[in-house]
């Protein structure tokens, strides 16, 4: 029991709400924000150390009082925090490059309350232990982000992101009802009765197909093949800011609910339920990645690997052992940085050329060095070259898929990694080698280097995360059995 | 963490300080800084000589990432101390090289000196690696560092091209590689290599056995040039000449073989393993001999030259393997030796000739044979040089290229005595590709030479008029050429120092037969000796056939060789398709219309869950429950129904609001009859405002157009939406009927039993939604807020898209 679980979720949406009321005073609301997130981060920080450091590594909150399973009950472990503290980096990175890169109209238009209210949905989605808690809370980062993703209205957002929440809604639409066959057949909403019941009703029946419709639900969130159609073309529109927070965060609550529920509830079919989720991974790695390689506009490539990526921690939690789920945790925490440091990194190419589109672009590796160079270890992380962070990731998911014997889905995870390697040799070369195409830099030294200080950070972590690979490593495994065994979750919850 | 560690940690801190250098220090040429390292590691490596030399190996462990079996533990034994020595040594030379070859003013030199020492490092890495995933990561980035320095010019498109495709063709290896060794992992539980080798027979007689075997052979040739994965490697010759003296001859390509050497305790004495290794092997040492003579640049000579001589020792290597199969006695051991000199003379000659070019190329501007020609009186000692490392190619005596190359003229020969592996059939070839490729080495060597320095100077092809290189970039060239001689008279001071434990590391169970390989390698085997009419007559048809190259040349053209290597269609083909065919599937799902998407969507959702009900049989209808329905109640029904079914009818747009608006009242009237009027007044509301609101918008708006669709296209959307609709339907009586069979309480009863005692209030809806669950109704409160905000900045805020990013 800890008041301190509600912070994560009040004190954004707090922040949130008074910078409303300065909305049209922008350094007034930078110097609270940037503050606010500063603090989140470090609450996230301090909770993760409370839960690691706790010796049942699981801390409730008993929202008003009232037992579980009847009230809602806020649930942090240690997977739930360490996406909090995640989310929390990415949204204090991405709130920095946000001051030097967004136009002063949109400051004056709610962008830091939206930007808040969406941190607000993210960590509480992680946090609850409640489904139906889960379902409102994807309703506070979903709509937040359906105005982020609109916001500045031109033509092409307003035309994308109305497909983006039409195919959000139907998606939200399914999770009621799925919630509501839950309820019909257990009696019950909270997780940890959910399991228990579950486990009794020894995952009979129809509660198989309510298990799919929850894949279905939150595949559609986490961007899973072939439900990922609203990701790439949404995502081009908006700032770089909101791309980057929306890559690296959004799809993978979705991704975490997966893992969540297929850990916790839905786990006495894995044979069945859980290939399914193997050759779901499959997909989605390769047609992401396809549409990756298609592609010649840096923020478009970005986004189709969003999604050949999200295939990869799904199939950790489809190869459905410690070690697959220890990669897919690690995979998890390297991709929220790697990816918003690439959207970040577009963001910064855009401000010097203008466009995002490699073929206008070239030769930024003699102009601008430190973004070159930068990039390119981000690149390089992404596409697994060791000794980065994504190189321990996927060997981990493919070190246990070798042990578990599902040799295609290893053969599609190598090839996906060679594509991967193409398309970002692709941005690498046409964006940074080459001849430079503009005649007149936009951005001089001083403001370039300003851009890039809240990027570096996540560069630095995707170094550490693979030098350090050690504890980051013994952490995931540490995340992974925990989850793996559900009693750990009951037992807390329940109090038995 | 021991002194070798830092060793191979050294040149990566050291590249890192490289860019402040040269800011820093614009007056010095930033390789002067450069070569010191080198030098060090060269002569702290020759330390060791001794040690090795007695038969010990040096283990230093440092556990890095334990929990993954990966450990950064150097090993160091013969094997890996000769390519320590080769990379260090040849390293120094190169860079003293490059100082003089890239000039100061207009070069990227802090780029090019940060690659080639990471590149050094790397190296470093793979070779003294006792672990097989530090090994692999140290060789990801050697590719890396390759891929970098190719494309260092990289405002050539030329240049872009060869880095790309030598990190797609490296790295891919470099995945298979990975896939191998975590097979072996799964086989062995380790990734230690001396650990792997103690489980030898273990991994001998796992079905995973051949698999690991290919994969990781997949990685070793791809890093070694072997065909057919050879074609990146002419491409790299658009880095600077020192690197392609460094890495793509003397170092980085001979890795693969490294490997095969390396893992061959563990493989060696499978036929399989024989025939791929020794086969590829020939056929690469045939292809790349015969390339060459058809080419008329300088480097994409030595460049095929080079993937012949890899294939040449990696053929070696394979019928070596044989002594693991019928004992270190047979005989076989002594292609290995020979793989093993001849891979030092290799990084000797080849070194020397690459430089040769490079001088030739910065001296005259050109490296095509077609305008050289004559420049033997310009440059005597280049020429000399160019003269030693040509001959030892060939294999003239006295250079030490002859003696290795009959060694593997013998040990081919020798190869026919092997009655296994089906050798009886396919033995003969071995000699003859080993005869014929010879052959062809001995043509392209000449070319190397004579076009070049003899024949007519053609004074108006060049762009300046040549004179002969700086000393500092001679210097380096004459060290190599310097040993081509000595170790052609002397070759017995390596076989005892370094050859015989690099070769006790390929075989380390060797020992408990025999106590130590006794090499002795000299010139003369007597007249009985078919290598020695093996290496006249090569000499005898070479010539014959260079003074008659003219006549023959035509047979490239004839073969469609001329243009480019035939492997290159494939690549380049693949690379095409890659690209278009991704854009297809890709733009053939991401159409743009919502429709298309809820097609996909929605035929894998109804697949999917009918799939799931019918696989664990959970379909169900219960009555049990099931209250009586009055008529007047299907009445609504019907009614309900039949507004619905309108809807997608009506071709109006108020009309068809009216009609959905007729549906939400119509359910609010359920919730009357279902004894909830607070649900009912708010639905009645919500319907009554959304109505009116979208009557409003819709004023405003245009008339919906005819739209013609094929008939097809309806009943797939019929299909569908019925499909879904059956889908809910069924899962939800399915549902109902499953909580009958199962009851279990529901969490209701509480909130129905504690509303009025605990929260003090007995209508339990409010207090569920106040109190119990207080929470959720607080976030849907901030959604609406959120929404209302929203609301406002979609109306009020219009941008361009330019103003910001």
């Amino acid at each position: 029991m800890s008041n301190f679980l509600t912070l994560p979720i009040l004190l954004p949406m707090f922040i949130g709400t008074i910078l409303i009321f300065f909305a049209k005073k922008h350094k007034l609301q930078r110097v609270i924000a940037g503050f606010s997130a500063l603090s989140l981060l470090g609450v996230a920080i301090y909770l993760g150390y409370i839960v690691y450091t706790d010796p049942s590594q699981i801390i409730t909150l008993e929202i008003g009082d009232w037992p579980a399973p009847f009230g809602i009950v806020l649930v942090a472990d240690m997977f739930a925090t360490m996406m909090v503290i995640l989310s929390s980096i990415v949204g204090v990175v991405c709130l920095f490059f946000a001051f030097k890169t967004i136009h002063s109209d949109r400051e004056k238009f709610y962008f830091y309350p939206f930007y808040f209210y969406l941190l607000t949905g993210v960590n509480g989605a992680f946090l609850t232990g409640d489904m139906f808690n889960l379902f409102v809370f994807f309703e506070v980062m979903l709509i937040s982000s359906y105005v982020l993703i609109v916001h500045g209205g031109t033509g092409y957002q307003l035309r994308e992101s109305f497909k983006y929440v039409v195919m959000n809604m139907v998606a939200s639409a399914f999770f009621l009802v799925a919630l509501a066959y839950l309820y019909a057949t257990t009696g019950t909403l909270n997780m940890a009765d959910l399991a228990e019941r579950v486990q009794v009703l020894e995952q009979e029946g129809i509660l198989n197909g309510i298990a799919i419709l929850f894949l279905f639900v939150f595949g559609a969130k986490g961007a899973l093949f072939p439900l990922y159609f609203w990701l790439p073309k949404s995502y081009y529109g908006p700032p770089a800011a909101i791309s980057a927070l929306f890559g690296g965060l959004l799809t993978k609550v979705g991704i975490y609910a997966i893992i969540r529920v297929f850990t916790l509830i839905f786990v006495h079919n894995t044979e069945f339920t859980h290939t399914i989720i193997l050759i779901l991974a499959g997909g989605t790695m390769f047609f992401g990645v396809l549409g990756a390689v298609s592609q010649f506009d840096f923020k478009r490539i970005l986004s189709y690997h969003i999604i050949s990526q999200v295939g990869y921690m799904v199939m950790g939690l489809g190869v459905y052992t410690p070690l697959a789920l220890a990669g897919a945790i690690y995979y998890i925490a390297h991709h929220i940085i790697v990816k918003s440091a690439l959207f970040l990194f577009a963001g910064a190419t855009q401000k010097i050329t203008g466009t995002t589109e490699l073929k206008k672009m070239g030769g930024l590796l003699k102009t601008h060095p430190w973004l070159g160079w930068l990039f390119f270890i981000s690149a390089m992380s992404l596409a697994g070259i060791p000794p980065l962070s994504g190189f321990f990731s996927k060997f981990a998911l493919i070190l246990a898929a070798v042990q578990k014997e599902s040799y295609y889905i290893v053969v599609v995870a190598l090839v996906v990694g060679i594509l991967t390697l193409f398309s970002m040799m692709k941005i690498f070369m046409y964006a940074f080698w080459g001849e430079p195409k503009i005649s007149q830099d936009k951005v001089n030294r001083k403001e370039m280097f300003a851009l890039l200080r809240p990027i570096i950070p996540l560069v630095v972590l995707t170094i550490c995360l693979g030098f350090f690979a050690e504890p980051i490593f013994q952490y995931s495994l540490g995340v992974s059995e925990q989850i793996l065994d559900p009693a750990n979750y009951v037992n807390a919850v329940l109090g038995k | 963490m021991s002194a070798l560690h830092i060793a191979i940690i050294v040149p990566f801190l050291f590249a890192l300080v490289i860019p402040l250098l040269y800011n820093k220090v614009p007056k010095i040429h930033t390789g002067w800084f450069v070569l010191i390292l080198p030098t060090i590691l060269f002569g702290y490596l020759l330390s060791f000589i001794p040690t090795i030399s007695s038969g010990e190996t040096v283990v230093k462990q440092f556990a890095w990432v334990p929990s993954l079996g990966i450990n950064f533990d150097v090993h160091l034994d013969g094997l890996a101390l000769l390519f320590g020595l080769l990379i260090t040594g040849i390293g120094a030379l190169v860079v003293l090289y490059s100082v003089f070859y890239l000039t100061k003013k207009g070069e990227a030199l802090h780029n090019f000196y940060f690659y080639l020492l990471m590149f050094m490092g790397a190296m470093l890495g793979v070779v003294l690696s006792g672990n097989l995933m530090v090994l692999y990561v140290f060789w990801e980035l050697t590719s890396l560092s390759s891929s970098l320095l190719i494309g260092y010019w990289h405002h050539r498109e030329k240049s872009r091209y060869g880095a790309q495709k030598s990190m797609l063709i490296t790295v891919t290896g470099g995945f298979a590689m990975l896939a191998g060794f975590s097979l072996l992992y799964v086989m062995t539980g380790s990734f230690t290599i001396t650990e792997i080798i103690g489980q030898a027979d273990v991994v001998a007689s796992s079905a995973l056995f051949i698999p690991a075997m290919l994969l990781i052979l997949m990685g070793a040739f791809t890093k070694s040039a072997q065909f057919p994965f050879h074609i990146w490697l002419p491409d790299a010759m658009e880095a600077p000449t020192p690197v392609s003296a460094y890495l793509h001859s003397a170092t980085m390509v001979k890795m693969g073989i490294y490997l095969v050497a390396r893992v061959s305790p563990i493989f060696s004495g499978a036929p399989e393993w024989f025939w791929i290794v020794s086969g590829v092997g020939l056929f690469t040492l045939f292809w790349g001999s015969f390339n060459a003579v058809r080419q008329t640049d300088l480097k994409s000579i030595l460049a095929y030259s080079t993937i012949s001589q890899l294939g040449m020792i990696m053929s070696m290597l394979g019928v070596g393997s044989a002594a693991a199969y019928y004992g270190y006695e047979g005989g076989y051991t002594a292609a290995t030796i020979a793989a093993i000199f001849h891979l030092i003379n290799h990084s000797t000659f080849k070194g020397s000739l690459f430089m040769v070019a490079g001088i030739v190329d910065h001296e005259t501007g050109t490296r095509d044979i077609r305008k050289l020609g004559g420049l033997m009186t310009f440059m005597p000692i280049t020429f000399t040089i160019a003269i030693i490392g040509a001959f030892s190619m060939a294999g003239v005596y006295p250079f030490n290229g002859f003696l290795s190359k009959e060694m593997f003229l013998e040990s081919m020969v020798h190869a026919l005595h092997i009655t296994d592996f089906n050798m009886q059939t396919f033995g003969m070839l071995f000699p003859v590709i080993a005869w014929v490729a010879s052959v062809f080495t001995f043509i392209y060597s000449m070319i190397l030479v004579f076009k070049t320095f003899t024949g007519k100077y053609q004074a108006d092809k060049l762009d300046k008029k040549p004179h002969e290189a700086p000393i500092g970039m001679l210097l380096p060239p004459i060290v190599l050429a310097s040993l081509v001689v000595l170790f052609g008279f002397f070759p017995n001071i390596l076989s005892h120092s370094i050859i015989e434990p690099a070769v006790q590391a390929i075989y380390p169970t060797s020992l408990t037969g025999i106590d130590h390989f006794d090499i002795h390698i000299y010139a003369w085997h007597g007249f009985d000796s078919p290598a020695l009419w093996m290496t006249i007559s090569i000499i005898a048809v070479g010539l014959i056939l260079y003074l008659t190259l003219s006549k023959w040349q035509k047979i490239y053209q004839f073969l469609r060789l001329h243009k480019k290597d035939p492997i290159n269609y494939i690549y380049d083909g693949i690379l095409d398709k890659l690209v278009s065919g991704s854009a297809k599937v890709t733009n053939l799902q991401m159409t743009g219309l919502l429709r298309d998407y809820f097609v996909y969507m929605n035929i894998f959702l109804i697949g999917l869950a009918f799939y799931t009900l019918y696989h664990f049989d959970s379909f169900g209808v219960d009555t049990t429950n099931v209250a009586p329905i009055p008529l007047y109640v299907w009445i609504i029904v019907g009614v309900v129904a039949a507004a619905a079914i309108a809807v997608p009818f009506i071709n109006n747009r108020v009309a068809s609001i009216i009609s959905v608006g007729f549906v939400g009242f119509l359910v609010s009237l359920f919730y009357v009859l279902f004894r909830a009027p607070d649900l009912a007044l708010t639905q009645l509301l919500v319907e009554t405002v959304t109505t009116a609101l979208f009557l409003l918008c819709f004023y405003h708006l245009p008339e919906l157009r005819k739209e013609k669709f094929k008939p097809t296209f309806k009943w797939i959307n019929v299909i569908i939406s019925v499909g879904v609709g059956a889908m809910v339907t069924t899962m939800a009586l399915s549902a109902m009927s499953f909580g009958n069979k199962k009851p279990f309480e529901a969490i209701s009863q509480y909130f129905i039993d504690n509303a009025h005692d605990l929260a003090g209030g007995d209508n339990v809806v409010n207090i569920i939604l106040v109190d119990f669950r207080g929470m959720d109704t607080m976030l849907e409160i901030l959604v609406l807020g959120i929404a209302a905000l929203g609301v406002v900045t979609l109306i009020k805020l219009r941008m361009n898209g330019k103003e910001d990013v």
